[in-house]
């Protein structure tokens, strides 16, 4: 794994350690394996679940490459510039350098903290997710609420094996909520289990 | 007139019902082609009379047509708990509405429409579209009917506490005309001037000559010149008699505003449903079944609380916000009412609120110290950019704002809180403008805890709920400062309780 040396060392007790060597017999790829439990089988936890710990590279690259377009664009803007007052041009330079310094530290760092920050349990038949590094947010969602839910795989998402929930309600301002970063036949089951104890009583 | 037919149920009820658009549809698509003439006037009299005609026969046979291909086309039909609407010529166009979807039923008559004794019907669902069906034009006792039977089947639904049959009407509150014209004087009076502008537009506009805007810009400008040119003091004078016309006036229009949209205000129930019907010109009447209420606001504007009056506010989860509708009294499910009336009031829209009571709650005191602080690095910085202007003692002027806030603040802390019974969640805020906000537990979406650095560091969390329909309720329940245990409890029993109750629209 590129960046396994920024991995989680999980010094939360409560955070759930996810083995990184428990690999699909058929597919070869790693899986989220909720400890203790049989894999047909999600129950409700009074633990906050991890996301998949892939999503910090996928996080990563859709920042990284994010951050690279404007460092791109910035760079241009220091050629531009130094074109028009030559004597500041070094400063420019060295300006954009200890951006892009900056945001490579960034990007390596910063998707561990927001990979540490997630969590998402079920309880009473509420889901609650947290996130968040510096503005920390929980909400919580009522499952009988449920309106109809996505399963969202982009192509990068598809890359890295993973997939996007996003559970609707009828709500105003957070009528969504959106739990990125599962893996893929996981988040299938989470569906379809969140679904089932929704029940079918929403409108 | 009756365009329909109707076969009685077992109690009465009419199960099977189909009908057509009134006649006289054809007859308001003469009117609206008649109005389209009326733009082409000043063609007439001034340009080429010819192409004035020409014109002016494409676009009246035009509308014409239209309206003719709108009433030989359109078909409702009520048929097993289904409101089904066909349209379209061409095309057939087929709406299913089932009838336990349906949040409102609109009904609306313009002058012209109450002289001929028919009605617009608009029929609302939780779709947030704006309406789903429109009747333009239905005969009084077909929309009557029509309103019944909506009624009617929603009585029967399983799981709805009112047992069927045609329940009595009871009057609620009715509106005199005083207190209309307390309405008017305690009302936002650039609004209710919007609403008189509106209804002379709506005559006016077709008369007007095109370039009426430019004009009026023109003549402005110059007046403000010749002013400037008579000195400050006389400048002034004009400004300070300018404003108290427009004060007067406005008094005078939101007070004419005020009983022209709500003249004859009555709030009805009738079973489940809650009737509005107002309107002096234009009558308009809605039917809003109660458990459709998401959320309910008693807004105490500051000139109306001086006076001990508030109004109520209501959201159904089909309500979307749209720009006529404060104009046309959508807004409001009461617009005035006395304060300590209220609570005798609200267990006609929440039954189950009666019983339940709860104690007030405040939020942490670190509100007051926060909110102050804020002022005070504004007016610190307002300070510094003074100084740098004009260095001077005049500069620390802005450090006034310090202890202002503080005593605003404290007051508003004082009125600030919330309380959770058994099925509600009550919060209100505000000091000298106040809103308190009831939420039925069992139409909360979800809940959100949101803690910022400044949050964390102090251990406190804003309190977010989400209902579905925030129109007219100024946007969603929110409580800040609570203390982050306190808070994540809350939001738990909020989020537990409405997970074990069904929604139901």
């Amino acid at each position: 794994m590129l960046f396994s040396y920024l991995m989680p060392r999980h010094k939360h007790s409560q955070v759930r350690v996810v083995p990184q060597k428990s690999r699909c017999k058929h597919t070869g790829t790693r899986k989220l394996m909720l400890k203790d439990q049989p894999e047909s089988a999600i129950t409700e936890q009074p633990i906050f679940q991890p996301l998949d710990p892939r999503v910090m590279n996928l996080w990563r690259l859709t920042d990284g490459l994010a951050l690279a377009v404007l460092l791109l664009l910035l760079l241009a803007g220091v050629g531009i510039g130094w074109w028009f007052l030559p004597e500041l041009g070094l400063w420019l330079v060295a300006a954009w350098g200890l951006l892009a310094v900056g945001s490579v530290v960034l990007v390596l760092w910063y998707p561990l903290r927001a990979y540490r920050a997630w969590g998402f349990r079920v309880t009473e038949r509420v889901l609650e997710t947290r996130s968040g590094v510096w503005f920390q947010r929980t909400q919580l969602l009522p499952l009988t609420r449920l309106q109809h839910v996505d399963l969202e795989r982009g192509p990068l998402e598809r890359m890295f094996g993973l997939a996007s929930l996003v559970l609707h309600t009828a709500g105003t301002h957070a009528a969504s909520l959106t739990i990125p970063g599962l893996e893929a036949e996981y988040a299938v089951r989470l569906r379809d289990w969140l679904v089932q104890i929704g029940g079918d009583d929403a409108v | 007139m009756m365009q329909s037919e109707t076969q009685p149920g077992q109690n009465g009820q009419p199960e099977w019902m189909a009908g057509r658009l009134h006649p006289l549809t054809l007859v308001f698509g003469v009117w609206q082609g008649l109005r389209g003439l009326v733009a082409l006037l000043p063609l007439f009299l001034v340009g080429n009379r010819w192409w004035a005609v020409g014109l002016g026969a494409f676009l009246f046979t035009g509308s014409l047509i239209t309206a003719g291909l709108r009433y030989f086309s359109f078909r409702y039909r009520l048929e097993g708990g289904e409101l089904i609407t066909e349209e379209g010529v061409l095309e057939r166009k087929q709406r299913h509405i089932p009838l336990e979807r349906v949040q409102e039923i609109r009904l609306e008559q313009g002058l012209l429409q109450r002289l001929l004794g028919v009605v617009e019907a608009r029929i609302e669902t939780a779709s947030g579209q704006g309406p789903e069906a429109t009747l333009s034009v239905l005969g009084r006792a077909q929309a009557e009917q029509l309103r019944q039977a909506v009624q009617a089947h929603a009585a029967q639904l399983p799981r709805s506490p009112v047992a069927a049959g045609t329940p009595t009407p009871e009057v609620v509150r009715r509106l005199s005309l005083a207190e209309l014209v307390l309405a008017g004087v305690t009302s936002n009076h650039l609004l209710s001037a919007l609403v008189i502008a509106g209804t002379l537009w709506n005559f006016a506009e077709d008369l007007l000559p095109h370039n009426f805007y430019e004009q009026v810009a023109r003549w402005l400008g110059s007046q403000v010149e010749f002013l400037w040119a008579q000195g400050a003091a006389t400048a002034l004078l004009v400004v300070l008699l300018g404003v108290l016309i427009v004060l007067v006036l406005g008094t005078f229009f939101s007070i004419a505003g005020s009983i022209v949209l709500f003249y004859g205000f009555t709030l009805t129930r009738s079973g489940e449903d809650l009737q509005r019907r107002y309107g002096l010109l234009t009558e308009r009447a809605s039917s809003l079944p109660r458990r459709r209420i998401q959320v309910l606001a008693i807004e105490e504007t500051l000139l109306r609380r001086l006076c001990g009056w508030a109004a109520l506010r209501a959201d159904t989860s089909g309500t979307r916000q749209e720009a006529q509708d404060g104009r046309q009294g959508r807004d409001v499910l009461l617009p005035l009412v006395r304060r300590a009336e209220v609570e005798q009031l609200l267990p006609v829209c929440f039954p189950d609120l009666a019983g339940e009571s709860a104690e007030w709650r405040q939020v942490s005191r670190l509100a007051i110290r926060r909110a102050t602080l804020k002022v005070a690095v504004l007016s610190l910085l307002g300070v510094v950019a003074w100084w740098f202007r004009a260095p001077g003692w005049w500069a620390l002027a802005p450090l006034l704002a310090i202890p202002l806030s503080y005593a605003i603040n404290l007051q508003s802390y004082r009125h600030l809180g919330y309380a959770l019974s058994e099925r509600y969640l009550r919060l209100r805020r505000g000091w000298l403008g106040r809103t308190t906000h009831i939420v039925p537990v069992a139409k909360v979406q979800a809940v959100e805890l949101r803690q910022t650095p400044f949050d964390r560091r102090l251990g406190l969390a804003s309190l977010y709920v989400d209902t579905a329909g925030q129109a007219y309720t100024g946007g969603g329940p929110r409580l800040g400062n609570l203390p982050l245990a306190e808070a994540q409890a809350l939001a738990q029993t909020l989020a537990q309780r409405a997970a074990a109750t069904v929604y139901k629209g």
